[in-house]
């Protein structure tokens, strides 16, 4: 029992970190229509901006920079290249996105190295044991961050006119604009926020256990793309869903995979995608998409 | 005689091509198999994203599903992974075949979801293929693959042997050479089915769903049929390209069907011009080819550091480059590369007045409606979903 | 005929290609490659040059470990140029980017394999699946592959050493004569799925059966940087020792959440996962407690003469170059090619088949400790060695890694490749 309340422990920090990664491709989609190949690098470049600083200038400063530096870049990549697409549509954009893609991670690779660069991040290499229960401290830390993020931005969309105004372009773009809400405002504000999402999923990634900032970094983004998918493609609720039950589906496939090995070795990599199929199958919008019926 | 003028482009296109097999070397032969494969898959996932509007992520699955169909139905029967022993051309359509009825059972997902939320579905695919292709060692080798017996009909090899030797011009006729032509035949089979897709009934009820499911019901179409049958199609497209690659490798293993081949897939459709058969060959040409021409030409530039001291260097130049080359062509080039030498065509005046204006590809055996070039291909934020 | 022209011009083709066509050998009796005085000489060879290709991934996921071999195969190279060259030749080395992309590859094999004499290195799991065959099929050499089992499929490829399926065979007899395992304690085996991991764990597998020992195998993927979930599963199972065969990432993961929770047990890696650098992580103290190397080739820093050439060597032509395990590996694969290259020149054959013949008949090197033990490649399918090395971390070596002892026990003698 201990064995399994630590693999579901392991599991819902996970999947927090999962969320907060799932909600900046849900923001960015919502906001600008983009699916977001590039989320991984943007991801890489806060987690690279904060290993290469926190020596010189401290860890929370470099924390500071990082978030500023990949919110900056999401805004930059929207505001350059997105806006000046000769043809806008999603598949150009998400083509588009490859290739910043390609252009970030290419440059990010060649300065790292083959080098681990450790993240400086002030708590330790301790696990919290709880009755017999152990959760390393990096990443129960990581859970509350994640938490206190999650409800930061319930404020920024429930409360601020900021956040009423992304609801209302994300819900319908034409009629938010004929209402005089400036929709390259909501999509910077979008990209922008979805890059700090990105930075701080990033730092946490790169903490203990794992040992530090690689360009492997930029990938996990993509295990974050089941549970956007699953929790539905517009909700950010269903991504902070779709997180927690990626991460918890992981960490048991992992953690049981004794028991379960008639299915094959190697469980943990195609659980999440087998998950999200299935709930495909059923609910075909997601666990929270809207499904907006067609009269016909 | 105007008729014949206006298809010279299109006769002197296939005489070329088949004539390149004289002037290459291996490297060249390699790198157009590897292009002449993906050109395949692109068509078929060009009939999918530009005329259906749906998107798929999920095109290395059945490229993996026709590449190992293939090697499995053609390889000897008793070797380290089982085979049937079967004739070689029947390979190649099972692969087709096997691949269009996974595709049909996709069918309750294909048939609901719409553009990209299909497209993200689809994903889940490619890392389900890995796994199977891994795990079922007995028919497909495990992680370290299987070998793909070469294609053949009775009495002549497709490979280095069988005739052993043979020679066209005074040029020696390898495998590669054989296989250029095989090759050649199957990509204008294709080019020729896509085309006649895109203008058959089926073809322009896709397009209707494209452009809104609501309308397309009202006329009479069902939606979910139409939008499932799209992706069989392009399933097929997509196995018969799996069995071009397994010959074109010789020997197959799970890492080269990753998610990078559906991508790839993917950037080609998308820098030739959505819904263009020619630019969709055109693309695949482009993306299978031009990090191999950088990385060529890089090398020869005098201020690059040398790998390995951590400056900037030719493969790094190399790789970068082919960042913006995607960037430019699609901030730059409207309606990709097949657009823009649409432009290009347009902007001379028309030398027989009395015909139609000539159609976007010069292969085009019949003249086609053109997609229209205004209409995003895929739906512009739409959460439409039919239930 | 409703397009004469059209015909007429296909028709002609036709009778034009035909005429040409022919299934007859002009060089059937000749065969290639000409006679220089004494040695025959095939494809990348002149009167005063021999060219070997390096295939590599400058641009992809292994560009840091890939370049670093590169630079110091090249380094090794121009220094023998200097030193005389072999067989009266000079070396000339050419590299092509693949970045990790098999299409690349295979293509980039086709415009090479005419233009050399032999594959000083080719990098890359997947490329090695897909270019191996074509290589073997135009008896051209290949080293620098790595220690995968699947190589010894190959005779014309050379391994540079032993397989990581003996290296885990020797990681578990030396658990058992060493650190106290017994019949029925566990071991954790911690691997990536492929050529590399899945190796790792046959060999732990037939040394495991032998001594009684319960294999727990955890598969991972490169993606995989928190195991959290896998060290708890492992000091779930009460492991007594973990064999891991992945990369650096896992290896300061695993090690740091072991060490944390208080699973004090020895973990044993194999040569690619090591990186000086892990000794700043988290995980540092407690690898420097636990954690032991089993590899066939030696440390950056060993004691010994070969190693030590090696640095030297590679120094002189960068001074600032990496400090890491590809130092040796990568100096102590071009002598072996050099070996070969000189035994092809002694049996007067420097074809590419002159090569191979050359490398098989390397029956005996010492490499003055660059690898363990004796080489032996005289008997194809089977690895030249059965000797590690046992390395143990030690941070005030450059490259964090102090070489301790040889072993070679009696389950990596008895493991067997078919």
């Amino acid at each position: 029992m201990t064995y399994f309340l630590t693999q579901l422990a392991n599991g819902l920090s996970y999947g927090l970190i999962l969320g907060l990664i799932a909600v900046g491709f849900v923001i960015v989609f919502t906001s600008t229509g983009v699916l977001n190949f590039a989320h991984g690098s943007v991801l890489l470049t806060g987690a690279y901006l904060v290993a290469i600083l926190h020596d010189p200038i401290g860890f929370w400063p470099a924390v500071v920079v990082g978030i500023l530096g990949a919110a900056l870049l999401g805004v930059l990549i929207n505001a350059v290249l997105v806006r000046n697409l000769a043809e806008p549509n999603p598949g150009t954009a998400a083509i588009l996105m490859l290739g910043v893609d390609i252009l970030l991670l290419t440059e990010l690779t060649r300065r790292i190295g083959n080098r681990v660069l450790p993240i400086g991040a002030p708590w330790g290499a301790d696990v919290i044991a709880i009755g017999g229960v152990t959760l390393p401290t990096s990443r129960a830390i990581a859970a509350g961050v994640a938490v206190v993020v999650f409800a930061l931005l319930w404020y920024l969309f429930a409360r601020t006119d900021t956040g009423v105004a992304m609801r209302a372009a994300a819900a319908d773009g034409d009629t938010a604009s004929l209402m005089g809400i400036r929709l390259s405002r909501t999509g910077a504000t979008g990209w922008a926020l979805a890059g700090a999402l990105a930075a701080i999923a990033g730092v946490l990634l790169a903490s203990f256990p794992a040992p530090g900032v690689a360009p492997t970094l930029a990938i996990s983004a993509f295990a974050a793309i089941p549970a956007w998918v699953l929790g539905g493609f517009d909700s950010v609720v269903g991504a902070i869903v779709g997180g927690l039950i990626i991460g918890v589906v992981t960490a048991l496939a992992v953690g049981y995979e004794a028991e379960l090995h008639v299915l094959g070795r190697g469980l943990g990599e195609v659980v999440p995608y087998a998950v999200m199929i299935i709930v495909l199958l059923v609910r075909p919008s997601g666990l929270f998409g809207r499904k907006e019926a067609v009269r016909v | 005689m105007s008729d014949l003028l206006r298809r010279l482009p299109a006769i002197v296109g296939l005489v070329v091509a088949l004539a390149l097999p004289l002037l290459f070397n291996d490297f060249w032969l390699q790198t157009g198999l590897f292009a002449m494969a993906a050109v395949v898959g692109a068509i078929g996932l060009t009939l999918l994203v530009g005329v259906a509007g749906q998107l798929s992520l999920g095109h290395a699955f059945f490229a993996a599903l026709g590449a190992y169909t293939y090697a499995w139905t053609v390889g000897e029967v008793g070797d380290r992974a089982a085979g049937l022993g079967l004739p070689a051309v029947l390979g190649i359509v099972l692969a087709g075949v096997v691949a269009a009825a996974a595709g049909a059972l996709f069918s309750p997902i294909s048939g609901r979801l719409r553009g990209i939320y299909l497209g993200l579905a689809t994903v889940g695919l490619v890392f389900l293929a890995r796994h199977l292709m891994v795990n079922l060692e007995a028919y497909t080798g495990g992680f370290n693959g299987r070998t793909v017996e070469p294609f053949s009909v009775p009495g002549f090899s497709f490979s280095n042997s069988d005739p052993d030797f043979l020679a066209v011009a005074g040029v020696e006729f390898g495998g590669l050479h054989r296989l250029w032509y095989l090759f050649l035949v199957v990509v204008l089979l294709a080019a020729w089915l896509g085309r006649n897709v895109k203008a058959s009934r089926t073809g322009r009820a896709l397009a209707n769903v494209r452009d809104s499911e609501a309308a397309a019901a009202a006329m009479g179409i069902r939606v979910a049929r139409a939008k499932a049958t799209a992706f069989v199609i392009s399933s097929a497209y997509a196995g018969v390209a799996g069995a071009l690659m397994a010959l074109a490798y010789g020997r197959i293993a799970p890492d080269l069907f990753g998610l990078q081949l559906s991508i790839d897939f993917l950037v080609m459709i998308v820098l030739g011009g959505l819904g263009s058969i020619a630019g969709a060959a055109a693309g695949a040409v482009f993306v299978v080819t031009l990090p191999l021409v950088l990385a060529q030409y890089s090398s020869e530039l005098p201020f690059l550091a040398t790998p390995g001291s951590g400056g900037l260097d030719a493969a790094t130049l190399a790789r970068l480059l082919y960042g913006a080359a995607i960037l430019a062509v699609l901030l730059f080039l409207r309606g990709g590369l097949a657009g823009a030498a649409r432009r290009l065509r347009h902007r001379r005046p028309p030398r027989d007045t009395g015909e139609p204006p000539p159609v976007a590809a010069p292969t085009a055996p019949t003249a086609t409606p053109e997609p229209s070039l205004s209409h995003p291909s895929v739906p512009t934020r739409s959460k439409e979903t039919t239930p | 005929m409703k397009h004469p022209t059209r015909t007429a011009l296909a028709l002609a083709g036709c009778v034009t290609v035909l005429a040409a066509c022919s299934t007859e050998d002009p060089n059937a009796s000749g065969g290639g490659g000409g006679a220089d005085g004494d040695v025959r000489t095939g494809s990348g060879v002149t009167d005063d040059t021999i060219t070997v290709g390096i295939l590599t991934d400058l641009s992809g996921p292994f560009s840091a470990t890939a370049s670093t071999q590169a630079a110091v195969m090249q380094a090794y190279w121009q220094q023998a140029n200097a030193d005389g060259g072999v067989c009266g030749r000079t070396v000339e080395v050419d590299v092509q980017d693949h970045g990790y992309d098999p299409q690349r590859a295979v293509s980039l094999y086709r415009s090479m394999a005419p233009e050399v004499a032999a594959f000083q290195q080719i990098l890359g799991s997947p490329i090695n699946a897909a270019v191996n065959p074509l290589a073997l099929e135009d008896d051209l050499y290949v080293g620098g592959v790595g220690w995968a089992s699947v190589s010894l499929d190959f005779p014309n490829v050379q391994v540079p050493g032993t397989t990581y399926s003996v290296e885990a065979a020797n990681a578990i007899d030396y658990l058992v004569d060493e650190q106290g395992l017994a019949e029925g304690d566990k071991v954790g085996v911690v691997y990536f799925v492929g050529d590399y991991g899945s190796d790792s764990l046959a060999g732990a597998r037939h040394a495991a059966e032998d001594h009684g020992l319960e294999i727990v195998p955890q598969e991972i993927t490169p993606r995989d940087t928190d195991l959290s979930a896998q060290a708890s599963a492992l000091q779930q199972e009460g492991v007594s020792a973990v064999i891991l065969a992945a990369a650096p990432a896992q290896v300061a993961s695993l090690a740091g959440v072991l060490g944390a929770q208080g699973t004090d047990v020895p973990i044993i890696g194999h040569a690619p996962e090591w990186t000086g650098s892990l000794l700043e992580t988290p995980a540092g103290p407690t690898l420097l407690d636990n954690f032991y190397l089993v590899s066939s080739s030696a440390p950056y820093s060993a004691d010994v003469p070969g190693a030590q050439q090696a640095v030297e060597g590679y120094r002189a032509a960068d001074p600032d170059g990496a400090e890491s395990w590809e130092v040796p590996l990568a100096w102590g694969e071009a002598i072996l090619l050099r070996t070969a290259l000189e035994n092809a020149c002694e049996a007067g054959d420097l074809t590419p088949g002159g090569i191979v013949a050359g490398m098989q008949e390397t029956t005996d090197l010492d490499t003055d400790g660059l690898f363990a033990g004796t080489l032996d490649y005289g008997e194809p399918g089977e690895p030249p060695t059965r000797t590690v090395y046992l390395s143990r971390p030690d941070d005030t070596l450059p490259g964090g890694m102090r070489l301790e002892t040889t072993l070679e026990g009696p389950n990596a003698q008895s493991y067997s490749f078919d």
